[in-house]
């Protein structure tokens, strides 16, 4: 049996295991005594490896390009030629058409690695000639990067993972750890088992609020009127460190002014929680010699998240926990490489490393370094402007890698509506998709398991994973693939590999300089900044207190509580909340052909209720339910439990059925452009007849899932003009 | 004394890796694609209340209900552990019954018996489905190895030994702040 060392594909703790292999194929992991996860693996580590071998439970793997020449017509495998110079040809004639801001592409979050990350910004900077280039952090810690760049003037986690076990106070606000980073979770129990106090803030009773000292559930959509109070009990009952604010940070009687409002006995009133607990939580929180605050989408993914994070920042900067190992502010990555592909400036607003798009002198030196004239100085689209800007006749092109807006973006009759109104569509993926069917080119690219790379953790820790077996069927490395196309429109792009791109990188990006292939061999781990060669990196940030903000100071920001977008009626009287579970992964194509996992949960998933909400509309446990919203309408299966708070509903985001980003609303943060996907108003219905709606249920779901598999099977049996 | 396997709901965060790795365990080398919803039977289970997240499997007692309760002798002390001899096995759930920790299930199997290179079914088995301790397993129970939060632990007389010396300590200590 051979071994090949990986990095976990499936969330931002970064964990590294090995793939063991047997005859090409993959057959088990096991855990590897990694920097962020000391020899622990979850579910998904220890059994979320056979979707590389095409189990087809889900979706089938591609194997081949393939196109359709018009929209009505069939997919068709062509020979990998003909698909690039295709490509080339139509985006050529799109951008001398609409010009280069008519067209968009994506980083991947997933398991490409940084380094075709890179390429694909250098693609759509020097090639296309647009800064519109996004990823998925978009739609999940896009805040958190926004705000905190504002506030501290660093978008990642202060601090290491391994540091959460050494703290004396989490503050988990808004982060399900236990579903989202099981190897994280450990951290926690580690920690609270050495003492620290553990205050959840979370409308639900996850598993965290069921192991912390105080759990604040607070009313869904309230989050900045706690934090708002937050401030206010630890300026007015004097718990904050007056040397470190007066020394470090700036904005002071501003910050006050906004937070003098919010009284424990003002924020309870939208909080729907005790004033006394308000309180409480900040006396635990500034007596901890050292305290975390950790925060996930339940702080980010909301009209009102940027603000919240500069929030969050702000209750660390009174207390001074920065600038020292043990402490900080931790806005944990979902998944893998999200961190990743801002590092590696999948960003509309930044090249890699940081750099910003609008600073001639940084345009100038990737420029020079990319052999072009000018790059372009206007930053580019968001990813959750893509609907409206189809539609409005702005954005004419699209190329989709390893993404699948079609299941993850909110309101997906309107992503719909976009990607048809777009003439030319490319995804680029691993698997048919739900985004793919919506393509006029499709490219297979090799998968995790089956190429090499680095992925940065979540917290800003390089890390290298290796080939374990080669690809099956005519696909190529997602970065060989940008590279044909940059080179078939004119301009010449050739790596060896993914160290060649890596050093090109490094060269252009000061702070990941001293991070070398040579630094993450094995369990070798490097965080970001790492400016020299003999430097080991940088565990925490912000060192003495300085900020990386003109003047170097922290900037401590509050502003008033907003409320949420979408309005409760008698129509629609619940919250629908979307969450994740520890099982399933992002869109599911890839968790959802393994067995394992969709063996512990399949369609249409869950919607959790409250015992009081189900009694009332006559639901009972396990039966199936119609959940509706203003955009659409969806079946799901109650699952009834007191975890859940009255008044909201909870659904995971992966489902073909159980869509409920059929839901969604799409209102974004004004700063960051993420969507409000904790808040939509619904309506719950009681299903009559179950043995309708478990049939309708296995019918829709053979349909869907024969739909995309005919597409490949129809297109590559067809015995193809070039073999 | 009887090993067994103990769950912590302190640590436990309800995520199941436990039943995956118990079922694989059992699975006679057939790897996760040999997984399916149909046949999916760990002998370990995890369950979530409103307060509670935590993993519930046999206990391997000294005195076992399921041992006194089959007529067939079919469930026996061996390895430090309460084990089923499955041929003995007469599918009559008096084992299911007298277990108050709802850790026994009889589960059925496809019966075939090969005979001239072929294979003949002889209908279903019963089995007395319970933790086995991965008796045969060099590592130990897979349920332990794969646990993300370590809140499984297999007790066997030392780990009981050194909880019992640390819970009297801790009785000690608290006994001397009563007085104090």
């Amino acid at each position: 049996m051979e071994k090949h060392m990986a990095v976990c594909p499936y969330c931002g703790t970064g964990c590294k295991l090995n793939l063991l292999v047997e005859g090409g194929k993959v057959v088990g992991a096991e855990p590897l005594n990694g920097v962020t996860n000391e020899g622990e693996l979850c579910l998904k580590g220890y059994f979320g490896y056979d979707f590389i071998n095409d189990t087809k439970i889900l979706t089938p793997r591609l194997r081949n390009p393939m196109l359709r020449r018009s929209r009505d017509a069939a997919f068709e495998a062509v020979s990998w030629d003909e698909a690039i110079d295709y490509a080339a040809k139509k985006l050529g004639e799109i951008k001398a058409k609409y010009g280069p801001d008519s067209i968009m592409t994506t980083g991947s979050s997933r398991g490409t690695g940084n380094e075709t990350n890179y390429v694909m910004q250098k693609f759509t900077r020097a090639v296309l000639g647009t800064n519109n280039v996004d990823n998925c952090a978009r739609v999940c810690h896009g805040p958190s990067v926004a705000g905190l760049q504002v506030t501290l003037g660093n978008g990642a986690m202060s601090n290491s993972i391994p540091e959460i076990e050494h703290t004396k106070c989490v503050l988990v606000f808004g982060y399900n750890v236990a579903d989202s980073h099981p190897v994280i979770a450990k951290r926690i129990i580690k920690a609270k088992e050495r003492g620290a106090k553990i205050i959840v803030c979370d409308p639900r009773k996850i598993e965290t609020a069921r192991l912390a000292d105080l759990w604040l559930p607070l009313n869904n959509g309230s989050n900045m009127a706690l934090v708002n109070a937050f401030a206010n009990v630890l300026i007015n009952e004097g718990l904050y460190n007056k040397e470190y604010v007066a020394n470090y940070t700036e904005g002071f009687d501003e910050y006050k002014k906004i937070v003098d409002k919010y009284t424990p006995e003002y924020a309870a009133a939208i909080t729907g929680l005790p004033a006394e607990d308000i309180r409480e939580a900040m006396r635990i929180y500034a007596a901890a010699p050292s305290a975390t605050i950790l925060w996930g989408m339940g702080v980010t993914q909301w009209g009102q998240g940027v603000d919240v994070v500069k929030g969050l920042s702000g209750l660390a900067l009174l207390t001074g926990n920065l600038g020292r190992p043990n402490v900080g502010v931790g806005p944990v990555r979902g998944q893998n490489n999200v961190q990743g592909s801002c590092d590696m400036g999948v960003l509309p607003t930044e090249f890699p490393g940081y750099q910003k798009v609008t600073d001639p002198e940084i345009r100038a030196k990737f420029a020079k370094a990319w052999g072009v004239e000018s790059l372009p100085d206007q930053i580019g689209y968001r990813l959750t402007d893509v609907p409206h800007l189809a539609e409005t006749g702005k954005l004419k092109a699209m190329y989709i890698m390893g993404e699948d807006p079609a299941q993850t973006e909110p309101d997906l009759a309107l992503v719909r509506k976009g990607f048809e109104a777009m003439e030319f569509v490319i995804v680029q993926d691993i698997f048919m998709t739900k985004t793919a069917m919506f393509a006029d080119l499709i490219l297979p690219a090799t998968s995790w398991g089956e190429h090499e790379g680095v992925f940065s953790a979540a917290d800003r820790s390089f890390q290298r994973f290796t080939k374990a077996v080669d690809a099956k069927g005519d696909v190529k490395h997602d970065w060989e693939i940008i590279s044909l196309l940059a080179t078939a429109m004119g301009y010449p792009m050739h790596y060896n590999n993914t160290k060649e791109i890596w050093d090109e990188l490094r060269e252009l990006c000061p702070i990941f300089y001293g991070v070398t292939y040579e630094k993450m061999e094995g369990l070798g781990a490097v965080p970001w900044p790492c400016r020299d060669l003999d430097s080991p990196g940088s565990k925490y940030l912000y060192e003495g207190n300085v900020f990386q903000r003109p003047g170097g100071k922290g900037l401590l920001f509050a502003t008033e509580w907003r409320p949420p977008k979408d309005q409760l009626t008698e129509e629609f009287p619940l919250i629908l909340c979307t969450v994740r579970e520890v099982g399933h992964y992002s869109c599911r194509s890839m968790t959802g052909n393994c067995a394992a996992l969709q063996t512990l949960a399949d369609e249409p998933g869950y919607v959790t209720i409250n015992p009081k909400d189900a009694k009332a509309l006559g639901i009972r446990d396990q039966e199936l339910v119609w959940v509706s919203s203003r955009r659409g309408k969806v079946i799901s299966r109650a699952s009834v439990t007191d975890r859940t708070n009255k008044g909201a509903v909870y659904m995971t985001y992966q489902w073909w059925i159980g869509a409920c980003n059929e839901l969604t609303i799409h209102a974004v943060d004004p700063i960051a452009k993420t969507p409000e996907y904790k808040y939509a108003a619904v309506r719950v219905e009681a299903i009559a007849d179950q043995v309708w709606a478990e049939n309708y249920v296995q019918q829709e779901y053979a349909k869907l899932k024969g739909g995309l598999s005919n597409a490949v099977t129809r297109a590559t049996k067809k015995a193809p003009a070039y073999a | 004394m009887n090993r067994f396997v103990t769950a912590n709901p302190s640590k436990c965060i309800g995520c199941r890796t436990c039943e995956v790795a118990c079922a694989l365990a059992h699975s006679d080398g057939a790897g996760v694609e040999g997984l399916a919803p149909e046949t999916f039977k760990p002998r370990i289970r995890m369950v979530k209340t409103a307060n509670v997240s935590t993993a519930v499997m046999c206990h391997h007692c000294e005195d076992a209900p399921c041992v006194n309760a089959c007529p067939n002798n079919a469930i026996v002390y061996r390895q430090h552990s309460v084990q089923v001899e499955q041929e003995r096995c007469l599918g009559c759930k008096n084992c299911v019954l007298a277990c108050p920790f709802g850790a026994m299930d009889v589960v059925t199997v496809p019966a075939v018996r090969q005979f001239a290179g072929m294979t003949l079914s002889l209908g279903v088995k019963a089995q007395a489905h319970k933790c086995d301790l991965c008796v045969g397993r060099d590592a130990g129970p897979a349920c332990v190895s794969v646990c993300p939060t370590s809140a499984l632990t297999l007790m066997d007389r030392d780990a009981m030994d050194e909880t019992l010396r640390r819970r009297r300590e801790r009785a000690a200590l608290e006994a001397a702040e009563v007085a104090a």
